[in-house]
């Protein structure tokens, strides 16, 4: 025993003397692993097991003034399967678990994607663990494909841009491409504001490429984005729509266009034209007709830009509204002949006359001593040659040339709305600042960028200039009256119960060096003139059937007015018009 | 026997030092269901919270579909109703009828949808219910009564 004892120590010494050293070496390689290269391997580690995904940010709304939803953001599914691994699906029904074949469940999935079975089973042969069944499915259809049960069959979620009220302001909301990119419109003129900013997820996988349950990690919450705001009331941007799609049939026209504006806050109530795209399909449209042509467009304006010569003539002393003039049919102007749009004999008609029978030559005798400076100056005062404060995406500025580029002949025909060119909203802006006393105020087609509080960034600035003085602006509504209470195309523009005023415009339109046969009739006014609420103008591009004046736009110009004075529960007029001569003795 | 008895004395020692590791390991282990619970019932919620939020999405595309103004549209003119632009006002205090009564005739043209919409196409409207189509012509109005320039504020146009 004795014997044995040492012997004993010796190996049991030895014994913890190896515990010892494994010990530390193992706890070396273990703070080597765990500690020193920790982040290395680690790093090493999961980018062979982990995955690294993007999660989009929702897109905002795009909403009209009353909140109604223009633009919007859904999901859409497509629905894929794995061939390799087709086979009979085992399901439970009422209780008893049951071996449903494939070509049963095939005639199910083609039933729901309306597809045909005898299409989608050739799909389901071969080794492959992909194949696309059907893109784009709405989430009803993918409910009901996912209800199957389908171990094979799997589905990708794409965010999908949706436009519930079709070509409704689709002129103005624009559009997105099927990646998600903004092409058209405010889509694209707001896009930071709509956009929101993506996230990003990790999540681990097997061997077999398949993501490991419950090892999605968030790296970075997605930002949705921000809804626009447009002051577009939607519900009358239709009826806009519906008649001048209807006008446009009836007339043969190419297309028209209708702008309304608030005349006391400058905000666009609608802003509409027909033909127009449809944002959920643009592709079906022209490329022409997937713009704004309210914005984007210019014509000669013609003779509706006499109350702006008016204007100008009251404003700086040349004539009143009972300034008399002799009007002859025609007139000699350097190498031109410039005439009226109707025989008559030479006329003694006052100013007020002259606009009431929109003759050419009582213009020019009523403004031909105004300086062209003064007349260039009040016409950009106006607003005429620059893009409004709007700033649509490719607004056109119209083009208003420098007074001293002006010819002899150019110096008189701009007096009545040639040789210059407007874009529709400009001169619906041009006839706000008559209905407004004189001021003019930015049109408003965008209130502001919503965050999700409801509070409005991004709103534009006001901007109210005095063009001219409340009397003139006065005077020049007054006489424009009688255009709709004397005249034929006028009359064609009243809207029962309510005093109006506005003017008529005959376009002629530029093809080559010369004038075409076609023309762009308009009509621009306000309403009710005892309490001016509302500034608008349709514009009626080529009509073949009406195409001698602008009786073409009266009728929409009517529908129209009448549907905005409604909706918005504007009172009838009070009161009688002023008495305005339209003749002198 | 000093050796026994400092052996004796750690005795109770080493059972509390025991007894607290399987305290901890039990709860450690009790802990762990826990969570294992709660992150199950985190899943199941989050898989509710997709299918509601898949139902929501589902409601409002139909919703949207439903309040668009093509389908107003056609609904109201299967309904027989049709757009008039001549207004007309009456004065409560002295009941005045302001502007001239017209019948609202209202074209084929504008009683059909024109502004395009290729969101409804799969979209329930087009499988809606709807009234049958008034087959009668509204009755002409014998009398036009006398229009006046009076203030007065019109009846709601959704009434």
């Amino acid at each position: 025993m004795n014997h044995a004892g040492p012997v004993s120590a010796r190996r049991i010494r030895l014994m913890v003397t190896i515990s010892v050293i494994l010990v530390a070496v193992f706890a070396i390689r273990l703070i080597d692993f765990q500690i020193v290269r920790a982040e290395s391997i680690n790093e090493t580690s999961l980018e062979k097991r982990a995955v690294t995904m993007t999660i989009p940010a929702v897109r905002g709304d795009i909403l009209d003034a009353n909140g109604k939803v223009l633009a919007t953001t859904v999901y859409r599914y497509d629905i894929n399967a794995a061939p390799a691994i087709v086979r009979p699906v085992e399901k439970v029904i009422d209780g008893i678990s049951q071996v449903v074949s494939v070509e049963s469940v095939v005639q199910e999935l083609a039933s729901i994607l309306e597809l045909d079975a005898a299409e989608l089973l050739p799909k389901l042969i071969g080794t492959s663990h992909y194949v696309n069944l059907k893109k784009r499915v709405d989430a009803e259809t993918h409910r009901q494909i996912v209800e199957l049960g389908i171990p094979w069959i799997f589905s990708d979620a794409h965010q999908n841009r949706l436009y519930p009220n079709g070509a409704v302001a689709g002129n103005l909301t624009g559009f997105v491409g099927t990646d998600g990119d903004a092409l058209a419109g405010i889509e694209r003129q707001f896009n930071a504001c709509l956009a929101g900013v993506d996230g990003k997820e990790s999540f681990e996988k097997g061997v077999d490429g398949i993501k490991i349950p419950a090892s999605t990690v968030v790296l970075q919450e997605a930002r949705a984005g921000q809804n626009v705001v447009l002051t577009i009331d939607a519900d009358l941007q239709y009826q806009a729509q519906q008649v001048l799609a209807s006008e446009v049939r009836r007339l043969d026209a190419d297309w028209a266009t209708a702008v309304v504006i608030e005349v006391k806050t400058g905000r666009i109530v609608l802003a509409a034209e027909a033909p127009s795209v449809d944002p959920n399909n643009p592709g079906k449209s022209k490329p022409e007709e997937r713009g704004a042509r309210v914005f984007q467009f210019a014509f000669e304006p013609g003779s509706t830009m006499k109350a702006i010569t008016a204007a100008t003539a009251i404003e700086t002393g040349y004539a009143n509204v009972g300034t008399p003039v002799r009007a002859p049919y025609s007139l000699r102007v350097f190498d031109h002949t410039i005439t009226d749009s109707f025989g008559h004999p030479a006329t003694n008609w006052t100013l007020t006359g002259v606009l009431r029978f929109s003759s050419n030559t009582g213009t020019i005798k009523i403004a031909e001593n105004i300086p062209a400076k003064t007349r260039y100056e009040y016409m950009e005062r106006f607003g005429f040659g620059k893009p409004t404060a709007v700033a649509f995406e490719g607004e056109t500025r119209g083009v208003l040339n420098h007074y001293k580029d002006w010819d002899g002949v150019t110096n008189y025909t701009t007096m009545f709305g040639q040789a210059l060119s407007v874009s529709p909203v400009q001169m619906a802006s041009a006839y706000q600042t008559l209905a407004n006393e004189g001021v003019r105020l930015n049109p408003v087609l965008v209130a502001g960028c919503q965050d999700s509080d409801g509070n409005l960034t991004a709103v534009p600035k006001e901007n109210a200039t005095q063009v001219v003085s409340a009397a003139t602006a006065n005077d020049v509504m007054h006489m424009l009256e009688k255009v709709v209470e004397q005249g034929g195309i006028g009359q064609a523009t009243a809207v029962s119960g309510y005093r109006s005023a506005g003017k008529t415009g005959t376009a002629e339109i530029k093809e080559g060096s010369g004038y075409g046969r076609y023309y762009a009739a308009s009509f621009y006014g306000m309403a009710p003139v005892d309490n001016p609420q509302y500034a608008m103008g349709v514009m009626i591009y080529k009509p073949k059937q009406v195409w001698q004046n602008s009786m073409a736009a009266a009728a929409g110009y009517q529908k129209i007015l009448s549907q905005v004075l409604l909706a918005n529960r504007v009172p009838p007029s009070t009161g009688k018009s002023p008495d305005l001569p339209t003749e002198w003795k | 026997m000093r050796g026994l008895a400092q052996t004796k004395a750690r005795g109770p020692l080493v059972m509390i030092v025991v007894m607290g590791f399987l305290a901890i390991s039990i709860l450690h282990l009790l802990l762990t269901i826990a969570t294992s619970q709660s992150v199950y019932e985190l899943s199941d919620l989050k898989r509710e919270k997709r299918e509601l939020d898949t139902t929501l999405q589902i409601v409002a595309e139909e919703v949207a579909a439903l309040s668009s103004q093509q389908n107003l549209l056609n609904t109201a003119s299967k309904l027989g109703m049709v757009t008039n632009s001549n207004p007309v006002f009456l004065r409560l205090d002295d009941q005045k009828v302001l502007g001239k009564p017209k019948p609202a005739l209202g074209s084929s043209s504008q009683s059909r949808n024109l502004v395009a919409n290729s969101s409804m196409i799969n979209q329930a409207p087009a499988k809606q219910k709807a009234a049958p189509a008034s087959t009668e012509t509204p009755e002409p109005l014998s009398e036009v009564p006398e229009v006046s320039t009076v203030s007065a504020i019109p009846a709601s146009p959704t009434r």
